[in-house]
């Protein structure tokens, strides 16, 4: 695959999402055959078609890919950042962290009516506070350790305090209202069901951001594939710049977390997929990451819905299923090349 | 002194608590090759990490180019200074036309890409580090003497006027070693940049420096023309060993003859 030239590489990878697209609006609890989608979505379908497509499914799908783009994303930067493959927004603790601003916001501003007293759009903030708050405790711990800042030993911590924060978000749904235990456990496992435009487009402009903000600084990006002192030897501000992409990484998580749940481990597979189909050091590796995050998000949701209709899987569960054994066989394969 | 590469005065750096420099004093002259010997610890390595900015100074002050450090730039002074590392790393998919064009980065534009200027930048580094017949080769599949010229490469691609490599013959058998510094040599005769270099081989120092710094304890304790710092009671007194100098016909380069105490 590596020996196509790039931009027809993210050819492909665009086709691929868009006759997944197309596919998984079709399907649902009246079948659509994808000529008749595309017609729909094209703008000459029946009327009836057209408000399944526009109005039912696409928001839904929308958002699943939106959210895989912002999280494969996030893991790219992580592990460019951090110069370490196994670092995912999941294992450093980041997913879990929006997590608990997420569920401690439904805990905390509902009343004894089981009823919110603020507007449910301020979630996203708390999940944005809850993330950044945990990244910085895994940063602090790692940059504390007297042992040294090893790659493994920031995976430890993250690892570490993603348990704590599991642990903080049962004990909320625990001590909370039964109603919300209830909503926010299928938030948690990570579900795209009720999705609005209204969260596809809040999650589409902080990719927008997100996007311009990865253009300006693709050279800085590169360069970090380089140990701190090298690339400060080039003209890199090593530290300034792996701050700002580290929040950058951290923001996108939050955004996607807080409209779909703790979807977990695309931001470990994605940025791996795209290092084998597209290369991590040609041009376009972050386009490639991202459309490879919204294929993965997008393919889990249907299978997640249409595997033991009616009934619905999260399909955070289905990315775990894929994505912990890669964990696992990084952690062994960096173990072999260590010694 | 305005021929001055860099200065010096009064700098303390420590690494952890344990004092690397300790109120050093120091010129490196522009225009040479200038080795930093002395015992493991005594702080030359730190000296040249302090100089080009990858290590900060407690006290005192560091000037490069007769401008202080923090007045530079970072992609200034990469323009101004190159450096390697004592043991840089990039990933090994990474292809040596890859890792030599990072070097560029001080050079880039914010939205432009590769610049012709660029291209020919990394063209001539891998002409001079004869890598040019393996450009497409990942780094992780290079011997060690190929892998080091590789990030030779990268330094040179910089085109800064001066160049400092920390321990540049570090785990190189004798003939790569002998490759890696006639190179230097080569880019200070014949393109003219000043060379900085962290040198354990005190043989390799006297063939090829034109100026050595000894350095003891985190200071400074010679600095001048490599024969007159280079001399049998000053290596004693600073690493604690018997020595000789002798002359081998036919080769200029005194030798230096080491015994034990």
């Amino acid at each position: 695959m590596t020996n196509l030239p790039p931009f027809l590489r993210l050819g492909l990878l665009v086709a691929l999402l868009g006759a997944l697209t197309v596919l998984a609006t079709g399907m649902g609890s009246s079948h659509m055959p994808p000529g008749r989608v595309a017609a729909a979505l094209l703008g000459y379908g029946a009327r009836m078609d057209e408000v399944i497509v526009w109005t039912l499914r696409l928001p839904r799908v929308a958002l699943a890919i939106l959210a895989g783009m912002a999280l494969a994303l996030s893991g790219a930067l992580l592990q460019r950042v951090t110069r370490n493959p196994i670092a995912a927004p999941s294992i450093l603790g980041i997913t879990d962290g929006a997590a608990v601003g997420a569920v401690g916001f439904l805990w905390a501003f509902s009343d004894d009516a089981n009823l919110l007293v603020v507007s449910i759009h301020w979630q996203p903030l708390a999940a944005i506070t809850g993330a950044f708050a945990f990244a910085g405790l895994v940063t602090i711990l790692a940059f504390l350790d007297p042992g040294g800042r090893g790659p493994l030993r920031v995976i430890l911590y993250g690892v570490a305090l993603a348990a704590l924060a599991k642990a903080a978000v049962t004990l909320l749904m625990i001590v909370g209202p039964v109603y919300r235990a209830g909503q926010a456990l299928t938030w948690l496992t990570g579900s795209i069901a009720a999705a609005h435009w209204s969260d596809v487009f809040v999650v589409a402009a902080g990719l927008a951001i997100s996007a311009v903000l990865l253009l300006v600084a693709r050279s800085t990006i590169r360069q970090l594939v380089l140990d701190t002192d090298s690339a400060a030897a080039t003209g890199v501000p090593v530290g300034r710049a792996q701050v700002a992409l580290l929040a950058l990484a951290v923001g996108l998580t939050a955004l996607a977390v807080s409209q779909v749940g703790a979807i977990g481990f695309v931001g470990l597979v994605a940025p791996h997929v795209a290092r084998l189909f597209h290369g991590a050091f040609a041009g376009g590796y972050l386009a490639a990451t991202a459309l490879i995050g919204g294929v993965i998000v997008l393919a889990a949701d249907t299978v997640a819905r249409m595997i033991a209709a009616p009934l619905e899987l999260p399909a955070g569960a289905l990315t775990a299923l894929l994505g912990a054994p890669l964990f696992l066989w990084l952690l062994l394969k960096g173990r072999r090349t260590h010694g | 002194m305005a021929d001055a590469l860099a200065r010096l005065r009064a700098v303390t750096a420590r690494y952890d608590g344990v004092t690397a420099l300790d109120l050093i004093d120091l010129d490196l002259p522009e225009g040479r090759i200038t080795a930093l010997c002395g015992p493991n610890g005594s702080g030359k390595s730190t000296a040249l990490r302090v100089l080009r900015g990858l290590h900060q100074a407690e006290q005192g002050e560091v000037e490069v180019a007769g401008r202080p450090l923090r007045d530079w730039a970072p992609k200034d002074l990469a323009k101004a200074v190159a450096m390697l590392s004592q043991s840089p790393d990039a990933p090994p998919e990474l292809t040596v036309q890859d890792l030599v064009r990072l070097g560029r980065f001080a050079h880039r534009k914010r939205f432009a890409g590769q610049s012709g200027e660029d291209h020919a930048a990394c063209a001539r580094a891998m002409r001079a580090t004869e890598m040019t017949d393996l450009a497409a080769r990942p780094i992780g599949r290079l011997s060690g003497g190929q892998l080091q010229r590789a990030w030779i490469a990268m330094t040179i691609a910089q085109d800064a006027p001066r160049i400092f490599l920390d321990e540049p013959t570090n785990h190189l058998d004798v003939a790569h070693a002998f490759e890696v510094l006639e190179l230097v040599r080569r880019l200070n005769r014949t393109e003219g940049r000043s060379v900085v270099l962290v040198l354990h081989d005190l043989n390799m120092a006297m063939r090829y420096a034109d100026h050595v710094v000894l350095f003891d304890k985190g200071r400074a304790v010679a600095s001048g023309p490599t024969r007159e710092v280079l001399n049998e009671p000053q290596i004693t007194q600073v690493f604690g060993i018997r020595c000789r100098i002798v002359h081998v016909s036919g080769e200029d380069a005194p030798t230096l003859v080491t015994l034990p105490r």
